[in-house]
């Protein structure tokens, strides 16, 4: 199969102008082929939306302005980033998973950063599930950003006998060194790394660029096989249309050496998991 | 404390180019004192936006300090930018000709706020948009004039300490003359950053870098071997300039407030 991760800017606010950009990103990724499309967090917003959140939020299993987007994955898998208004006044970062024509699922945001230059808890209502769910292309499952450095998350998926893991994110760039990009890129990158390797799945992340109120989004998207290697990785800070061809082979190739998967014990963990909680006073 | 200064650049170009963009400014004017961090802000606007578009103005008061309008004009005959010199003494000379005082503080407030009304005039004049050009040490100490040398539309060298600025200012080609002069405000002659702070800028920069990028108490830095009197000292100068740091504060009434409860991004429909 052949993916593509738009590393782009969008517009903060405006809703249109970033659908257009959506639609000639789709319609590149369709020239070349491609047979799934992965936009960054809030791709059709903007990420410092404040107060702005519920001038921009819609309902994608009611509203029409998503409609072009769905009838384009008719050919090509789609992942957008919006703010969903699930019931009226409850605003969610959600990412939507559009294919032949349908929603196959949304994630809503459950780790929510808010401290230091992160506000989300304050404008977004939380999220409250990770899952995964079936696509032509295997079983997937969605994070949000700060999502993917929670290994719980992640290890939900991986329960869930997550094939792809689908990362959307705005992560600003910070923290310097000698070396050229930000330090913080790094985190993810170890995440990455981790992650693919010990859930023998692919991980897919897609970040960002552009500057928002002084802000810049560090970029640097990147794939990573079931064996835990990169296969692929962005540019620091610039705009990057990436695609490339996935091996869904290497999942049962992966999976035959190390057996992580198969060996995985969720009802122990969940076990646990319960002891914990009941003794846990706080 | 050590960066990368090419990497530094490619975000601060792209920051002032992207950011003029939204504004729909594609000009920039900034004050061109002859120091190293304006010097430095001058090469990141030409960078980013090329010689024409970036407008520098020269603003001595009358003859005071020659040696910096000669190394700013070679600063921009180096650069071939726009400049023009604008003499600010009788602007402000009429002002303490009615209101006279000896105090060089209050002078060089006025001379500060004197040039940020120029620049203003000037980025209405010309379209262009203010840079900034405090650095984080200034900025984090509360060194420079509210409403001043402080006032900007943009700052494209505020989350870099001086020290940081030198490292930039070498990869950029500044001239080691100016990457050489003792900083100053100007306040008179003689007069020195350092020595009136009391302290180097390498000691500030250091103890502020433990105090706000790694967040340490103050306890924990002097443990670390800082001497107690400097890290109370930079600690004391981070407190008493907070409110050069923010927008003051409106007396909250309504349900909703600017400046509380009425949020919304800069960037807004950019």
């Amino acid at each position: 199969m052949k993916v593509v991760l738009v590393q782009f800017s969008p517009h903060l606010g405006l809703l249109d102008k970033n659908l257009d950009l959506h639609y000639q990103f789709i319609d590149r990724a369709l020239e070349e082929k491609a047979d799934l499309i992965i936009f960054p967090e809030l791709s059709l917003t903007g990420y410092t939306l404040k107060d702005l959140i519920s001038e921009v939020a819609l309902n994608p299993r009611k509203n029409n302005q998503l409609n072009r987007l769905k009838s384009y994955s008719h050919k090509i898998d789609i992942v957008v980033g919006i703010v969903e208004e699930g019931n009226p006044g409850l605003f969610y970062n959600s990412a939507v998973y559009y294919s032949k024509g349908e929603i196959l699922a949304i994630h809503r945001k459950v780790f929510l950063p808010t401290f230091g230059l992160f506000e989300e808890g304050k404008f977004f209502a939380t999220g409250r599930n990770f899952k995964t769910f079936p696509t032509p292309f295997g079983q997937v499952g969605l994070l949000i950003c700060r999502d993917f450095l929670h290994y719980g998350a992640s290890y939900c998926l991986l329960a869930g006998k997550a094939d792809l893991i689908i990362i959307l994110s705005a992560a600003p760039g910070r923290g310097m060194s000698e070396n050229s990009g930000f330090t913080s890129s790094e985190m993810w990158e170890l995440m990455g790394a981790a992650i693919s390797r010990f859930s023998t799945a692919f991980v897919l992340y897609c970040n960002r660029v552009g500057f928002e109120d002084g802000v810049v989004f560090a970029g640097g998207s990147f794939i990573y096989d079931p064996w835990g290697k990169c296969l692929l990785r962005g540019p620091d800070i610039e705009p990057a249309f990436l695609s490339l061809e996935l091996e869904l082979e290497d999942l049962r190739r992966a999976r035959k050496t190390w057996s992580f998967l198969r060996d995985d014990k969720p009802e122990i963990i969940l076990n646990s998991l319960q002891n914990l909680l009941a003794k846990n006073e706080d | 404390m050590k960066i990368n200064p090419e990497f530094v650049t490619s975000v601060i170009t792209k920051f002032i180019r992207e950011e003029l963009n939204k504004f729909g400014f594609n000009r920039a004017v900034l004050g061109l004192s002859g120091g190293l961090d304006s010097t430095v802000c001058a090469f990141l606007a030409v960078r980013a936006l090329g010689q024409d578009n970036v407008l520098t103005l020269i603003m001595p008061y009358g003859q005071t300090f020659p040696q910096d309008v000669e190394d700013a004009k070679a600063v921009v005959s180096l650069l071939q930018c726009r400049a023009m010199i604008i003499d600010i003494q009788p602007m402000v000379d009429a002002y303490f000709h009615r209101y006279p005082t000896d105090n060089p503080v209050l002078k060089g407030n006025k001379m500060a706020r004197e040039r940020m009304a120029i620049l203003y005039d000037f980025s209405a004049r010309e379209k262009a948009l203010i840079l900034g050009t405090s650095n984080k040490t200034e900025l984090l100490i509360g060194y420079g004039t509210i409403h001043g040398d402080m006032a900007c539309g943009l700052n494209p060298i505020g989350d870099l300490y001086k020290t940081q600025i030198r490292q930039l200012a070498i990869w950029l080609g500044v001239p080691e003359k100016i990457r050489n002069k003792v900083p100053t405000a100007g306040l008179w002659p003689g007069q020195t950053d350092e020595g009136e702070i009391g302290l180097t800028y390498e000691e500030i920069d250091k103890i502020l870098f433990e105090l706000v990028d790694l967040r340490r108490s103050r306890q924990e830095v002097i443990a670390s071997g800082f001497d107690p009197k400097k890290v109370n000292l930079v600690w004391e100068m981070i407190k008493r300039s907070e409110f050069k740091r923010r927008m003051p504060p409106i007396i909250k009434l309504s349900s909703r407030t600017v400046g509380h409860d009425f949020l919304y991004p800069y960037d807004w429909d950019k």
